[in-house]
């Protein structure tokens, strides 16, 4: 059977990890490949951890929407960590980001690889706070090879091209971050 | 102005909800008429945006029971008309549902499940199988089918269309909050280019002429004074359901020829079946799939053969055996062994289905 690759895409509501999803899978289907996408959604408009369930396989229709293991988890929260560890076993590379504190004991102790990136303190000093979920499309696109690095920023230049067209700068913003992203996780895997 | 929505066909990557909007749109329904209730509210949405643009109408009505009410009279004026709605809003809708049987209103609805019962979850279920095809008070004289992908969604919504015209009954597509909401590929199309042509509607009331006079009168009833001019009335209408039914019934399968486990389940869950079946046939064990697509009518008699044949049937549903009770009338009198998953209110996976298929080994 063709191998589909299982992400798990947690945060807080207003980090963008459903765009992120959205702008990947796009990029996924743009590229002839299959993927489905589901975000997490509760009774509450705002607050609690969100999370994007992401499958992309290369030829083949994905099955069940959801899954009980993923491939790779990134957890940008404290409570997405702890949320999250139910998605993880021996195969899952599972990615978090340095900056949340007090976390040490509630990372997964059976994950394949657990990798801490500096992507908020990254967007922060580096970058712009709003190019945070594209640093970890960025890691994301890295960690996985669910699409090409071209097919990814064109997936941006499709999704907000709109955008970059009023100001350049932010396409360049855009692409430094995905490139960052993808630097982060380099080495690390 | 009112050009063609869907030229020839094109893939597409979108959410479940936006397909319902396009597959309505293709198949040339007039008027939605809806009252916002997630999971679906998405296809209101669309519906809204969409539909302008092509002389389409929209009806934002107080309540699901003004909703579906008020897609009955668009019918009875000729219209192609549809609603959607979802968990308590289906239950409200149920008395419209049954004024559709009773006087054979050829409505379309779209239900997206979620959880129940009452306000429960908005996210996803298979919790209104029970209500969707035998709610209310009546005989449960409803076309259901029930969907399992985003293609499906498309093609069945249109299907419904034509149906409910064609034979007279209320109809329904029946998905569920996950459809409604994940993106998948599919490809949309313009129906004609497929060869599939729309059935007429007509009004069926206020006809020209004089009723008894030039014509016979509409006769559209729904109130009756004795037991037995009722009884003849749904004795008539069940017979005529039932006379259509083997035109309507739709059923699948999956590597059933030689299957020693059938699993038995409808919609999305038997995206988590398929998968199964792949793994445990990998690993040598002969499972095979049984997946009604109309859940009204049901397909009783190529059920019955397959499960004859099979040495152990395992029916999987996300709802306390609301569709396991609607099956097992098609397998009374036969001895083969049965296990459930039941999960109501929650998602199925195809690793619990192999573990369970193992176990029961």
């Amino acid at each position: 059977m063709a191998k589909v690759i299982k992400i798990a895409l947690a945060g807080e509501g207003g980090q963008g990890v459903q765009s992120v999803a959205e702008i990947l899978t796009e990029a996924a289907n743009e590229e002839g490949k299959e993927a489905l996408y589901i975000p997490n959604f509760g009774v509450e408009q705002r607050g609690g951890v969100s999370i994007a369930f992401v499958q992309i396989s290369d030829k083949e229709k994905v099955g069940s929407p959801k899954f009980e293991k993923a491939d790779i988890v990134i957890a940008l929260s404290d409570r997405a960590i702890r949320r999250c560890a139910q998605y993880v076993d021996g195969n899952t590379v599972f990615v978090y980001d340095t900056f949340i504190e007090g976390v040490e004991d509630d990372l997964p102790k059976g994950a394949k690889k657990v990798i801490g990136i500096p992507a908020i303190e990254t967007a922060k000093n580096e970058l712009h706070p709003r190019v945070f979920n594209i640093i970890i499309m960025g890691a994301v696109v890295r960690a996985t090879h669910v699409v090409s690095e071209e097919r990814a920023k064109q997936a941006l230049e499709d999704k907000l091209g709109y955008k970059f067209e009023q100001d350049p700068k932010l396409r360049e913003l855009n692409y430094r971050a995905l490139e960052r992203g993808m630097q982060l996780v380099e080495g690390q895997l | 102005m009112a050009n063609k929505p869907i030229q020839g066909e094109k893939r597409m990557f979108m959410t479940g909800n936006e397909v319902c909007a396009y597959a309505a749109l293709a198949a040339g329904a007039d008027i939605m008429y809806g009252y916002p209730i997630t999971p679906q509210n998405e296809i209101m949405h669309y519906w809204t945006r969409l539909a302008p643009k092509y002389n389409r109408s929209f009806l934002q009505t107080e309540d699901e029971i003004s909703a579906g009410f008020t897609t009955c009279g668009g019918v009875l004026s000729g219209k192609r008309a549809f609603t959607a709605t979802a968990g308590p809003g289906n239950t409200l809708m149920q008395e419209p549902m049954s004024m559709a049987e009773m006087m054979r209103i050829p409505a379309v609805f779209i239900i997206q499940q979620r959880g129940g019962p009452s306000t429960a979850t908005v996210i996803y279920s298979q919790q209104e199988v029970t209500m969707t095809c035998y709610g209310a008070n009546g005989e449960g004289l409803r076309i259901v089918y029930s969907t399992a992908n985003h293609q499906e969604l498309y093609d069945y919504t249109i299907k419904a269309f034509n149906t409910a015209w064609k034979y007279r009954f209320p109809t329904f597509v029946l998905g569920d909050g996950y459809q409604a909401k994940m993106r998948e590929s599919l490809t949309i199309y313009d129906p004609e280019l497929q060869g599939i042509q729309m059935v007429d509607t007509y009004p069926l009331v206020g006809l020209p002429g004089k009723a008894g006079a030039d014509r016979d009168p509409a006769h559209l009833r729904n109130t009756y004074n004795t037991e037995e001019e009722l009884y003849e009335v749904v004795k008539d209408l069940v017979t005529t359901y039932e006379k259509f039914a083997p035109e309507i019934v739709e059923h699948t399968t999956k590597e059933c020829d030689d299957a020693e486990v059938v699993i038995l389940c409808h919609g999305i869950v038997s995206r988590a079946a398929v998968e199964a079946i792949g793994e445990l046939r990998a690993a040598g064990i002969k499972a095979g799939m049984f997946r009604p697509i109309t859940l009204r009518p049901f397909p009783t008699a190529p059920l019955r053969n397959v499960v004859q044949k099979a040495k152990k049937l395992l029916i999987v549903e996300s709802a306390e055996g609301q569709f396991a009770r609607l099956a097992l009338p098609s397998l009374y009198g036969l001895t083969t062994p049965m296990e459930t998953i039941f999960k109501p209110g929650q998602g199925i996976t195809s690793d619990e289905i192999v573990k369970k298929i193992k176990d029961m080994a």
